[in-house]
């Protein structure tokens, strides 16, 4: 690979934190929509390996999936909502306020390095253009 | 002088913190991967033995490659091992020692340079 796998490499960084962002903001806005299910990202690294000194395999990390948590929904007892069972229960979602917005805030941080490791790479990189002034 | 030892141990320099800063910037993209072991190049060992090895004249090449030296932190419950503050102070310092290397080589060239004028 190129000599700027380093911006590569925090660029799909940025695209991860970004998808992860978006799950949780789907999840909160469904947080009240009787049978959805909690969706969760699944992060997955690619491996580092440089092949030679200057190139380079890989890296960084992709989004390897969004799925379902898997967690009991939340029965509620409501016979006057349509969405009713036969008992009256409304299955509620499993998406709880306080921990989507604990992930939203480590997400939005997560994203923040990614964004200054990127500076970095790019102003490592302009300092060897100077070298030829 | 043009490709003395300094020259080509600058170049090598160069090549190593380039390579460190890919791992840490894999080690900050990977931040959120349950299980994640964190990367690093020691490039300065590496470019230790090299200049051991070599009495005079060229520098065989190093292998720089990434290593999982673990870390020195806990490693948090799902794994992964990095630190986000470790990596973005050793981000920092590698970032600092590239531009060390680049100002050497540029000095050296606009020395070369210098000396080519006296003779023009």
């Amino acid at each position: 690979m190129s000599m700027f796998s380093g911006i590569t490499i925090s660029a799909s960084g940025l695209t991860a934190e970004r998808a992860r962002t978006d799950v949780i903001a789907q999840n909160l806005a469904n947080a009240n929509t009787p049978g959805y299910q909690r969706q969760v990202t699944v992060l997955a690294s690619r491996p580092l390996a440089f092949s030679d000194a200057l190139g380079q395999a890989g890296g960084g990390v992709t989004v390897a999936g969004v799925t379902g948590d898997g967690a009991p929904q939340r029965l509620v007892y409501d016979p006057g909502n349509p969405q009713a069972n036969a008992q009256g229960y409304v299955s509620m979602p499993n998406v709880n306020p306080v921990t989507e917005m604990t992930d939203l805030i480590t997400s939005s941080r997560s994203y923040e390095a990614n964004a200054t490791a990127l500076n970095t790479s790019k102003t490592m990189f302009q300092r060897t253009w100077d070298v030829l002034r | 002088m043009l490709f003395d030892v300094t020259q080509q141990s600058l170049e090598l320099g160069l090549q190593g913190s380039s390579l460190r800063q890919q791992a840490l910037a894999q080690n900050m993209a990977n931040i959120n991967t349950p299980g994640y072991q964190r990367v690093d190049v020691d490039f300065h060992s590496q470019l230790r033995q090299a200049l051991e090895r070599t009495p005079s004249g060229q520098i065989a090449q190093p292998n720089f490659a990434p290593a999982h030296p673990g870390s020195d932190t806990a490693v948090r419950v799902d794994g992964n091992t990095v630190d986000i503050d470790q990596e973005s102070s050793m981000m920092a310092e590698n970032a600092l020692e590239y531009q060390g290397y680049t100002s050497l080589l540029g000095l050296r060239r606009r020395m070369l340079l210098d000396t080519m004028k006296l003779n023009g």
